[in-house]
């Protein structure tokens, strides 16, 4: 049985090879998923330049602000920008839509900047084109154009019925052409992925990502899968058409379907079923917490009169300008943790919902495999909305962090109603370590996507198992 | 070497195989003859697994062919109307293709020499099949079936178009196996060819084999006034 594979696989690779349309359909997918290998390495040295520089730059900045008051400091702040890591541009993700700078700064949490999106017309609807999206996408037309007929012409022609009186069973010639189908897109996926691999060795030196090796390989494992998915799908429906004409619109629709309707319906339906409030009534929520207490019933004036008080208590005196602090300083701090209780309170809700939104798009990836492939290399390239929401929680840290020294400095060392006449210095300034951030492990964003592994193992064992065993070698 | 029980096959209401008896021995060429749809091709698709029989049984070699289709399968093979090869390929990748799905490991000279045995001209075997005629490609068949060293030939009308050459040609070769004991079951529309070729003749008639003959017994006359006979009953 094994033989008889090989030797149809081997026929059906002598029939590509000898098609100059496949021919030159494959040289225009090789060159522009190696252009977009290319370009992306480019772009990354590029966007790794400009941001490593820019880091610089502000970390001199910042060091070199001069004297001033702390609070002068956290006003003046400082920007992090989001690292580019070669898998980021291999798929883009959610960078195009998150932004890639934000600016830190006392009493106000700012959103990311500069999103590329802005820059971009309609055209982004339809997803910019990174390799990933030529694996994702192009790759399984391609896969679509070279085996809508890879059955319908034996039948036209009567060679399958020759084949099926040597004996040949249908689930063996079935799986010979899926074999050989294979191998040829593997010619194109397989040096991608080393080319892939060995351009982020030599690049990255950062410690940005740390497990370079292992995303690449999980990324090749994922994509591997649903193009042997779609190829084995395509074969399968070239057996079951009666014409080379019916077996191309089905796979047609099929791509469509599932590859541009179900993906942007179950974007909509998520954002349906669970809505988000707008981006005004959200800050305006959280003005109005942190305004009047998120009881309602607790003012700012109330928190800063029973803190007030408790300092008093504390420190055994009547009055704040006997403190041996600075009660500024306490109150501006006690103000920022308020804060940041009300803006992680709300986020926490509004996470929440992205989740919920996200799960609802991935159980669609039951139906359309092209949402777990696209979630799962967004996941293993960093740039999916977890391994965003990471990077967002450690800025987060850092400012918090920079603020609450800021603050701290300001109470310990200078007195309630001074201002201008305090100045801290570059000594303070040095405590604030340069951000540094790390990706986490590809394993730890594994538990978000376990309903994408289940779907890809689904449609692997319904083409592994069902669909050969369902074959009749009868005629009739 | 083929033989039949009984055999019948049927489409909903429309019979189109009834309860055929037939027996073929090691050297017999059977020529089916009859009109379209009387039930020829049923036949061989029978013996050949591709189609479920109703009722009765198809025997190649003593084995049911339905509890046994690959070993069956073994011993046979066929030639259809329209031999189709795979046409971007040449004819010797075809026949090297075809043996080596039976487990075959002939060197490129061997096969060479069954094409060349099987009267493809010498200059044609490496050229790809799209520049063959019908005459050609049904060599190549005659030569997969000598590869095969097969026991039975299944032949669906396989001189229908030919040229009276290439017929010629077809039918030496045919009887040249049968010298070799292979036993043939050719299902024709040429009355000459049945009687030229075939030891023993059928006459199948809405799925009914009316008629069954030695061929020596009978002359081309008596054999066409007996077909026509049948086919205006």
């Amino acid at each position: 049985m094994k033989h008889q594979i090989f030797f149809i696989a081997r026929k059906e690779l002598r029939s590509i090879l000898r098609q100059n349309s496949l021919k030159v359909l494959f040289t225009f997918v090789i060159v522009l998923l190696g252009f977009a290998l290319y370009a992306g390495h480019i772009s990354y040295k590029q966007q790794k330049s400009m941001i490593e520089t820019a880091q610089k730059e502000r970390r001199v900045e910042w060091l070199g602000q001069g004297n001033k008051h702390p609070h002068i400091a956290a006003h003046y702040g400082t920007y992090i920008f989001k690292p580019k890591t070669l898998l980021s541009l291999f798929d883009f993700g959610l960078d195009t839509y998150t932004g890639t700078s934000i600016y830190l700064e006392a009493h106000f949490p700012h959103d990311f900047m500069f999103r590329p999106v802005q820059g971009y017309g309609n055209i982004v609807r339809f997803g910019e084109l990174s390799a990933a999206l030529v694996l994702q996408l192009l790759l399984p037309l391609l896969i679509i154009f070279i085996t809508f007929q890879t059955f319908t012409k034996e039948k036209e022609k009567g060679t399958l019925k020759l084949l099926a009186s040597q004996g040949v069973s249908m689930k063996i010639v079935y799986l010979g052409k899926v074999l050989a189908y294979t191998l040829v897109v593997f010619t194109i996926t397989i040096p991608f992925f080393i080319g892939l691999y060995l351009i982020g060795v030599n690049n990255n030196n950062d410690l940005v990502l740390t497990d370079l090796g292992l995303r690449t390989f999980l990324l090749f494992l994922v994509y591997s899968v649903y193009l042997w998915v779609f190829t084995s799908f395509s074969v399968w429906v070239s057996l079951q058409s009666s014409s080379a004409r019916s077996s191309l619109l089905t796979l047609l629709i099929f791509w469509i379907v599932t590859g541009i309707i179900i993906p942007k319906t179950s974007a909509n339906l998520g954002e349906t079923i669970y809505p988000i409030p707008s981006m005004k009534m959200f800050k305006e929520d959280i003005q109005n917490d942190i305004a009047n207490g998120m009881n309602a019933n607790d003012t700012k004036d109330k928190r800063i009169e029973r803190l007030k008080q408790r300092y008093l208590k504390e420190y055994r005196v009547d009055s704040i300008h006997q403190l041996p602090i600075n009660f500024s300083g306490i109150q501006m701090q006690e103000g920022e943790e308020y804060s940041n209780k009300v803006h992680d309170f709300h986020n926490a809700k509004l996470y929440k919902k992205f989740k919920l939104q996200n799960r609802a798009g991935s159980f669609m990836s039951f139906i359309a495999p092209y949402i777990a492939v696209r979630n799962l290399s967004m996941a293993f390239s960093a740039t999916d909305w977890y391994s965003f929401n990471d990077f967002q929680e450690k800025t987060s840290d850092y400012r918090r962090h920079l603020i609450r020294t800021m603050n701290n400095d300001m109470a310990m060392n200078s007195k309630y109603g001074e201002f201008y006449e305090y100045k801290a210095g570059r000594n303070l300034w040095e405590t604030i370590a340069d951000f540094k951030y790390t990706i986490p492990k590809a394993t730890m964003n594994l538990k978000y996507y376990w309903i994408e592994l289940v779907s890809l193992s689904i449609w692997v064992l319904i083409m592994f198992i069902l669909i050969p065993s369902s074959f009749k070698n009868k005629l009739d | 070497m083929l033989e039949t029980k009984d055999l019948t096959k049927k489409y909903g209401e429309f019979t189109a195989l009834n309860s055929l008896n037939l027996s073929i021995r090691a050297g017999d060429i059977f020529c089916l003859l009859g009109a379209n749809g009387a039930g020829k091709s049923t036949t061989i698709n029978l013996f050949l697994n591709f189609i479920e029989p109703t009722t009765g049984k198809a025997f190649v070699n003593g084995l049911d062919v339905e509890k046994n289709p690959k070993k069956t399968k073994q011993y046979l093979s066929y030639i259809p109307e329209n031999l189709q090869l795979y046409q971007d390929m040449t004819g010797l990748e075809n026949l090297r293709f075809f043996c080596g799905l039976q487990g075959g490991n002939q060197s490129r000279e061997e096969l060479e020499a069954l094409l060349i045995k099987s009267g493809l001209q010498k200059d044609f075997i490496s050229k790809r099949v799209n520049a063959y005629s019908k005459g050609m490609r049904q060599k190549v068949g005659v030569a997969l079936a000598r590869a095969k060293s097969a026991k039975i030939l299944l032949l669906d009308e396989p001189t229908s178009g030919l040229d009276p050459k290439a017929s010629n040609e077809f039918s030496e070769l045919l009887l040249e196996m049968k010298e070799q004991g292979v036993a043939i079951l050719m299902a024709t529309h040429d009355l000459f060819r049945a009687k030229d070729t075939g030891t023993h003749i059928g006459i199948m008639k809405q799925g009914v084999l009316v008629d069954n003959m030695t061929s020596s017994q009978v002359t081309f006359q008596d054999l066409e006034q007996k077909y026509l006979e049948h086919m205006h009953n």
